[in-house]
This record gives structure tokens, C-alpha cells and sequence, in this order.
């Protein structure tokens, strides 16, 4: 194959961690265009280059791509002058002068390891931690505690640099402080990529594969089973008490294990997260201080029936880009206020919503998440912003998400269930809804394949509990698979060869395919027609 | 021109004098290098970030990239630790906010665990990104006085 054509396979979303700030397809954000892009900066830019490039033509996708959602221009273009860090705290009003002087403060320990006392891999990673910490103005390293989670899952060649640094930690008998959990891989080579055209693409797309699964399992990942974005279900097992720090990345991962758990930790990049495991330590600032926990908005679900649960998250990332919002109002669709493995989806959709349409890294809800109970409204900041989030609202919304389909009036093709992965519930949900849905129309098999993205130990969990069910949703043409679905969505070329459907905010967010309500989605489903109203 | 003088956080201090490449827009890390990511190009990083007008298509090896922060995929620390080991990475990172968190992990791992170091300067403020275009002669010192002009 010539290189030229392989480039044109290539998997974009090699890039896309089922995390924060992601590259999308063209047209598929309402957040920028090339065309507003070109509106909101200066003149387009001319193709001559500053420094001389010696060549190599901007691939063809190049073209077809858009930034990110959190490419700071707002829905006109315009750069919106939001100064995000990403890390979930905001440092709009920091001055050159006063983070100049900032110093982190060592225990004599931690002093000792940064002049080589573990070793130099060791001071080395202590060396990274203390500059990343004095950058963000950490007032000093905190013990970590629970299990970390890392979002480091592409094999793809750009990541070699890094892969090769955590190489030499494994080499050097370096171990995460506990066994970890990371995102799933971004490929199923049985159930879903099972074929010559989508195997070139994951096999030269992921060429680094093999090598960062077993530096994930040298550094104490081993266990391919619980590869989850949902780290936190029961199955997989990773949620640490209320109050402990970890130093996770993946943003959905994050917004929940926050949120929900009431964990404490930053919006970690790639990288970040994993020397934080190796050091046992992480940079004590912004999402894990008490003040960097308040809320700076207030949120008033007002809808007449029960929001959309990925449209509310979605108007929210939007709106509060980077900071913590409480809600208030949603707290009588969790009885007794409880968070339980029966509700949780609601809030792992919300969540993911806003933390990929905006980098939400926490969020508060009154009577139900942990601070939201114990500190309620006391979570305000002075000045606080109100957002008012009602029917109305949530109609504006939904107008903003285009049909992105190349061939806008074809029929669907797929249907992608469960970004982040689906927890035990929702599996047994979605196999209830669609083969009772199959058995009203008389039907055995579902028109379009549906995947059903969840850890492998959620499926054996269902075909252990309910295995007639689980039987049945084979039989019918569902697929449950460990693989990230929002990577497979952004590979080159997807969008030309599905018209996808999904219950997933995230999964719109970042690619061509639409989002519909769950009714709706069993109705394509079953007849593999797109109803009059979509 | 006149010279204009601006003073923000050396994260990663040094001395350089050059001309500016500048990206009045954020600055996608992931998108600006998927030619060097991807098709092999190992001699000069041409932007391929379609949506940013200033930078698209232009040589970015060994330049003085003055922006606002960075987006994109939060793999974006590896993107630029990518290109710095091929050889086509910046000299320097100019940025008018405060550093993002994407930058500043690869920036910082790759200026500790692989001795490569892009001078990183933050907090310019916005005066400095309106006041700077490329092309635009620029002297940046250690203790992050960037003079333009």
C-alpha cells in the first residue's frame, strides 16, 4: 500500500481519547467552520510558509477536519477570549508577576527523591511533577490514595515518545502505587473490525499497540477485561472513597469519579496521570482544593418532564466551559436522592456532556452528588451566574445539532449505545427495549447492527445474571464489545461508511453521528427507518 | 517598528532571538501536526489545521510560536513530543494566557525526561498577541522579557 493511501485511512481519532478536548469530522461541531475560522481570525493565510517548509502536502483530511469543540471560538466563529486550562481550574486572572514567584513547597522526602535518592527515573518524574505544579500554582504534593485511571490507550506512532518514557519506568522497576484501570482499546478485532478494510486500518493505524498494553501491564494495568472509560461501575471496581485524591485523566472519567464519588482530582492530560501513579503523588491545586470545588454557576433545570439527560450536559459544557456549575432541580429523578448502579447512567450521560462539549471537570447537584447534599448552596461563590435551563432552552439546543450524514436522507446503518461505556443496568435496559421492540413487530433481528460499548466484565456479568436475555440480544444482531466507540467514530472515512445513531452527547459531540432520544433510537432500530420527525 | 517590550512567566526559561510565527487563534496542538503525526514527514512541520487561518500550511520547525493557549485532544502532550523528537519541533512557545494543561505536560516532559527544551513563556497578556505578527523580529530573554520589534 503507498503511504499516501494509508495516510487517507488513517484513523483520526488515533488522537481522540474518549476524553475532554477532541478532534472531530468535518461538520460535525456547530462550534467552528473553516469559513468561521477564517471569519473570526485575520485573512486566510497564505500558502507560502515562514520558515520554508520542505514539503509534504496537508493530507486530504486535514481539510475536512475540524479543531475541537474547546477550540476557544464560540458558536459564531469568535474567539471567545476564554482562557482555559483545561485542568478544571480556571486561571483567567493570573498575572506573569505573582505565578512567577510560585514554589511549590517539598516535604525533605520528597526533596530527597528530586536529588536522586529513588534513582533517576524517579527524580526525573519528581522534577516533572514539581515544574507541572509551580506552573499551575500547586502549594505542594499530596499523597495519593485509591486507584489511579489513565487514558493513555492509542497505540498510535505519535505517542512513541511517551510510550518509550514510561518504557524506561517499567525497565527501571517503576509501578504504579495501585493496580489501575485504563480506557478500553480502540479496536475489537473480533466482534467489530473483523474484516480486511477495517483490520489495515487498526493494524497500521495502531502500530504501538502491543507495546502500550504491555507497558500498561508492567506498570500495573494488566487486566484487559476491566479497559473502561466507566472505571468507576461496580464491575471494574475503580471508585475510591469520598475525599480521596487520585490523579486521574479521561474527562468523563474525571467528571464523574468528582461529581458523583466525590474524588479529588484535576483534568490530567496524557502522561500526567501516569507519572502521578509512578510518584504515588500529584501537584495539589484547582479541582482538589476546597475552594476550587465551589461553584461559580447555578444551574436551574425547569423543564416540564424529565430533561435530556446529554442535552441538559451538553447546554451546560457550553455555557460554564470550564467552570463548576451546581444544578438544582434534578434531585427528585434519584429517589431518596441516591446515586445508585440503577441511576447512575443518568448523571455518567449529563457529565460526559459537558465535560466534551465544554472541560467540565466537576459539577455539584443539590441533594444527590456528596458535596451537593452535605454543603448545598453554600457551594455558590459570591457573584455566582445563574443559567436557567427549561423547555425551552432545551429545544434550542437540539435545533444546534445538525444531520451531519453526507447523504442526509439515507437510511441509518448502525446504532452506537453507550459512550461513556454502558454500566450492567443500562446493558440490561437497552436488551429489554430492543427485543421486546423486535417481538412487537414481529421481528427477529434488529435492521441495523447496534453495539453495545461496555467493559468485557459487564458482559459476563450479563450473560452470567440474564443469559436468556443476554442470548437473545445476540441472536437479534446486538454487539456488546470492550472497544471505545468514539474512537471507531472518528476513523477516516467512517462517516462515509455509516449513517450512525446514538443515545450518546459525547458520541455527537465528536462525530458525524446523530443523537436521538432512547424511544425513538428503538423505533430505527427495529425498522431501519429514520422517523418522519428526525 | 518600535519596540515593544512584554514580561511573562518563564516556565521554561532561555535566550533566543528570531522572527515570530504567530496564531492569533488558540493553538490546536494535535491538529497543527498530523503530517509529522502521520504521513512520514520528518523535515518540516507544515500546519494542517485547516481552521486556523494563520498557521495553515506553514513551516512550523524551530519556530517561535506566539499564540493565546493550546486546544485540542488531550493527547496533545504526546503530539509534541513527537515532533520535538523528530527534529521539527518549536524553538519556542509564546503564549498571551496562562499555559494549558496540554502544552505544559508535553513542554515539561519532554524538556525533563528527554533534555529537549522548547523556551516556554506564558502570561504575556493580551497586548503582547495584538501587538506581534509574523515575521516580526523578537528577542526573548531568560527571565521572560520578550521584546518585539
Amino acid at each position: 500500500m503507498k503511504r499516501r493511501e494509508f495516510v487517507k485511512m488513517i484513523p483520526l481519532t488515533a488522537l481522540v481519547p474518549a476524553s475532554g478536548a477532541l478532534l472531530s469530522i468535518a461538520g460535525c461541531s456547530e462550534s467552528a467552520t473553516p469559513d468561521k475560522a477564517t471569519q473570526a481570525g485575520k485573512a486566510a493565510a497564505p500558502a507560502a510558509s515562514v520558515g520554508g517548509s520542505e514539503g509534504g502536502t496537508v493530507p486530504d483530511f486535514a481539510a475536512d477536519m475540524l479543531t475541537s469543540d474547546m477550540n476557544g471560538l464560540g458558536p459564531d466563529g469568535k474567539p471567545t477570549g476564554q482562557s482555559a486550562t483545561f485542568t478544571g481550574a480556571s486561571k483567567a486572572n493570573a498575572t506573569a508577576e505573582e505565578a512567577a514567584k510560585h514554589q511549590m513547597k517539598l516535604t525533605a522526602e520528597e526533596q530527597a527523591i528530586l536529588d536522586g535518592k529513588k534513582g533517576p527515573e524517579m527524580a526525573k518524574l519528581m522534577k516533572i511533577q514539581v515544574v507541572f505544579g509551580n506552573t499551575f500554582g500547586a502549594e505542594k504534593l499530596v499523597d495519593l490514595g485509591g486507584s489511579p485511571h489513565s487514558n493513555l490507550y492509542p497505540g498510535a506512532p505519535y505517542l512513541g515518545s511517551m510510550i518509550k518514557m514510561l518504557d524506561e519506568c517499567a525497565k527501571a522497576g517503576l509501578k504504579s502505587y495501585a493496580p489501575y484501570t485504563v480506557n478500553p482499546r480502540p479496536y475489537d478485532a473480533y466482534k467489530v473490525q473483523n474484516n480486511e478494510k477495517e483490520m489495515q486500518i487498526i493494524y497500521e493505524g495502531y502500530p504501538l499497540q502491543m507495546d502500550l498494553d504491555w507497558v500498561h501491564a508492567r506498570l500495573g494495568a494488566p487486566e484487559l477485561t476491566k479497559r473502561s472509560c466507566a472505571c468507576y461501575v461496580k464491575e471494574v471496581g475503580n471508585a475510591p472513597e469520598p475525599g480521596t485524591y487520585v490523579a486521574w485523566a479521561e474527562s468523563s472519567a474525571v467528571n464523574y469519579g468528582n461529581s458523583v464519588l466525590g474524588i479529588r482530582t484535576n483534568r490530567n492530560g496524557a502522561g500526567i496521570d501516569l507519572i502521578c501513579a509512578l510518584t504515588a503523588k500529584a501537584p495539589f491545586f484547582g479541582l482538589m482544593t476546597d475552594e476550587g470545588r465551589q461553584a461559580k454557576w447555578l444551574v436551574d433545570v425547569k423543564t416540564s418532564k424529565t430533561p435530556d439527560w446529554g442535552v441538559l450536559g451538553t447546554a451546560v459544557g457550553r455555557k460554564v466551559v470550564e467552570d463548576v456549575p451546581l444544578y438544582t432541580g434534578i434531585a427528585k429523578y434519584f429517589e431518596g436522592g441516591e446515586v445508585t448502579e440503577d441511576n447512575l447512567h443518568l448523571l455518567k450521560a449529563m457529565g460526559s456532556a459537558s465535560a466534551a462539549s465544554g472541560s467540565v471537570g466537576l459539577y455539584h447537584v443539590e441533594g444527590v452528588t456528596p458535596e451537593g447534599k452535605s454543603k448545598g448552596r453554600k457551594l455558590l461563590v459570591e457573584g455566582y451566574q445563574t443559567y436557567v435551563y427549561d423547555d425551552a432552552e432545551e429545544q434550542k439546543i437540539i435545533k444546534t445539532f445538525g444531520n451531519l450524514w453526507p447523504e442526509k436522507d439515507g437510511d441509518p446503518t448502525a446504532a452506537f449505545i453507550g459512550c461513556p461505556h454502558n454500566t450492567y443496568h443500562e446493558m440490561k435496559k437497552w436488551g429489554k427495549l430492543v427485543t421486546e421492540g423486535l417481538d412487537k413487530a414481529g421481528k427477529e433481528k434488529t435492521a441495523i447492527p447496534v453495539y453495545m460499548f461496555c467493559a468485557d466484565v459487564v458482559r459476563s456479568r450479563l450473560i452470567e445474571e440474564e443469559s436468556e436475555l443476554a442470548g437473545k440480544m445476540l441472536r437479534s444482531g446486538m454487539v456488546a464489545t470492550p472497544m471505545c466507540g468514539v474512537t471507531w467514530a472518528g476513523t477516516k472515512g467512517f462517516s462515509d461508511r455509516n449513517r450512525g445513531v446514538t443515545n450518546s452527547a459525547k458520541t455527537r459531540n465528536y462525530s458525524t453521528i446523530r443523537y436521538f432520544p432512547d424511544q425513538t433510537l428503538v423505533d430505527i432500530i427495529v425498522t431501519g427507518k429514520m422517523p418522519k420527525s428526525a | 517598528m518600535a519596540k515593544k517590550t512584554f514580561k511573562g512567566r518563564p516556565i521554561l526559561p532561555g535566550k533566543l532571538e528570531g522572527e515570530a510565527l504567530v496564531s492569533k487563534l488558540p493553538f490546536n496542538l494535535t491538529g497543527s501536526y498530523f503530517e509529522n503525526m502521520f504521513a512520514g514527514n520528518t523535515k518540516s512541520a507544515p500546519c494542517t489545521d485547516a481552521n486556523n487561518p494563520d498557521l495553515f500550511k506553514k513551516d512550523m520547525k524551530g519556530a517561535i510560536l506566539c499564540t493565546s493557549q493550546c486546544v485540542g485532544s488531550t493527547m496533545g502532550a504526546g503530539a509534541l513530543m513527537g515532533v520535538s523528537e523528530m527534529g521539527v519541533g518549536l524553538k519556542a512557545f509564546l503564549f498571551s494566557h496562562h499555559i494549558d494543561s496540554i502544552a505544559a505536560g508535553g513542554l515539561i516532559i519532554d524538556d525533563v525526561w528527554y533534555d529537549r527544551r522548547v523556551i516556554t513563556i506564558d502570561l504575556l497578556g493580551d497586548e503582547f498577541l495584538e501587538a506581534v505578527n509574523t515575521g516580526d523580529p523578537i528577542s526573548i530573554h531568560e527571565d521572560g522579557t520578550v521584546e518585539v520589534g
